[in-house]
């Protein structure tokens, strides 16, 4: 298991750093997320759309507070930019998850941009960056 | 006579020799380029930040545009989603680009080239044969309509025809009505293309930038098929169409404070193209030692 999650690690730094340059480019990430700020949240995916311009990772999340659960939408790389590191079978529903990101500028939007991610209760783990 | 038959002989043998070249000043870009970003990478790559219009030519109906933008509408307003670059940004953005010439087979004649780029399969038809542009009401394209002709080692290319668009990925739009004119030139293995953008909606000078490829046998541009999703919960109820009223966006002065740059600067305009706008500042230029966001 331990070979497994290090494999994937390193192939998704290395085809990312391959992607960049020939992902896609679809909106300014400066614009839409404060690139200096991380967050991290912990919840259950509940659905992932792999797919171009930018997949993305939907995660409900339970409030501390107040217990709510709160849907957040996670932006990754599109999926030609991810091929070789990710596809649609490298995560499902229900699956618990631990992401880390740049958060929107609205804190109300509860999205982030991805940066990292790991399935707690399983063997993949994602960090890189794409464009 | 015999001078006469000889002089005729050879006028006939150069005509032949000529006729089996091109112009002499055509020039075949077919191959595929994958794009190089030395210049302008933060603004093609990951992009702009917000209201960093410097160096763009823009009126103050481009200028409300811009601040008028919010960056969630793309994701939220499904249309927005798969929508492709305009014509001139598919050459400015993340753009490795596939080049087919298509000769007439009667004649041996180019009469177009083709271009692919890898961004949601974009195609454009950039003609040769001398055909005019369709009148002023046509419809319009994302691509838009393109010819061309060679002059001085280079192809000049004329577009018109392109739907509104964008300029820049932070606000800035680009109108239906705009022109876009490009200046192709090879040198060695790198394509070098210059844009001049006439938007007489948005700008009131022209918008002069520069591109590169270089010659990749290796490329491989794959098809880029986009699909439309719920991307996130904002505003799901579909009603929404995120922006700011003026004067109520919020990051108006966010990239001036983090770079400690002139507002006056980052909000664009003709004169900010030129270097003579630092002495009109009357501020000194914005100190490296107080930057906190992508200083390198």
């Amino acid at each position: 298991m331990k070979q497994r999650m290090l494999t994937a690690f390193v192939l998704s730094l290395g085809f990312t750093m391959f992607a960049v340059g020939a992902g896609n480019a679809h909106h300014s990430f400066p614009a839409t997320y404060v690139m200096d700020e991380t967050q991290t949240i912990e919840g259950t995916m509940v659905q992932f759309l792999f797919r171009n311009p930018h997949s993305f990772v939907h995660v409900m999340v339970s409030d501390e507070e107040t217990g709510e659960n709160q849907r957040w939408a996670v932006e990754w790389g599109g999926a030609s930019a991810l091929a070789g590191s990710v596809d649609r079978s490298s995560l499902k529903p229900g699956d618990q998850v631990r992401i880390s990101g740049q958060p929107g500028r609205n804190p109300e939007d509860h999205r982030l941009r991805m940066q990292s991610l790991e399935v707690i209760d399983g063997d993949f783990v994602w960090q890189g960056d794409f464009d | 006579m015999k001078t006469t038959t000889l002089a005729k002989l050879a006028g006939c043998t150069l005509a032949l020799l000529l006729s089996s070249f091109v112009t002499g000043q055509e020039i075949n870009f077919a191959g595929d380029w994958s794009a190089i970003f030395h210049e302008d990478e933060p603004e093609r790559l990951p992009g702009p930040p917000l209201v960093e219009w410097a160096g763009l030519p823009l009126n103050e109906a481009g200028k409300m545009r811009g601040l008028t933008w919010d960056p969630n509408r793309i994701s939220v307003v499904t249309e927005l989603q798969c929508r492709e670059h305009g014509g001139d940004y598919s050459m400015r953005g993340l753009a490795h680009m596939r080049i087919e010439r298509v000769i007439d087979e009667r004649n041996q004649q180019a009469i177009a080239f083709k271009t692919r780029m890898n961004f949601h399969n974009q195609e454009r038809t950039i003609w040769l044969d001398g055909r005019a542009h369709p009148p002023a009401d046509a419809p319009h394209t994302w691509a838009g309509f393109s010819t061309a002709h060679f002059e001085n080692g280079m192809m000049v290319v004329n577009t018109t025809h392109q739907k509104q668009s964008y300029t820049r990925r932070n606000g800035i739009p680009a109108s239906a009505d705009r022109a876009f004119t490009e200046y192709w030139y090879i040198h060695e293995n790198i394509l070098t293309v210059v844009t001049v953008v006439d938007d007489p909606v948005f700008y009131t000078e022209p918008l002069v930038r520069s591109q590169n490829w270089v010659l990749n046998p290796g490329l491989r541009i794959t098809s880029n098929n986009c699909e439309y999703v719920l991307e996130t919960p904002i505003g799901d109820d579909g009603q929404l169409v995120p922006h700011y009223l003026p004067g109520e966006n919020p990051f108006v002065t966010e990239t001036a404070e983090i770079y400690h740059l002139p507002i006056e600067g980052l909000q664009g305009g003709a004169e900010t193209m030129y270097p003579e706008f630092r002495e009109q500042l009357g501020q000194p230029l914005g100190d490296s030692r107080f930057c906190t966001l992508d200083c390198e």
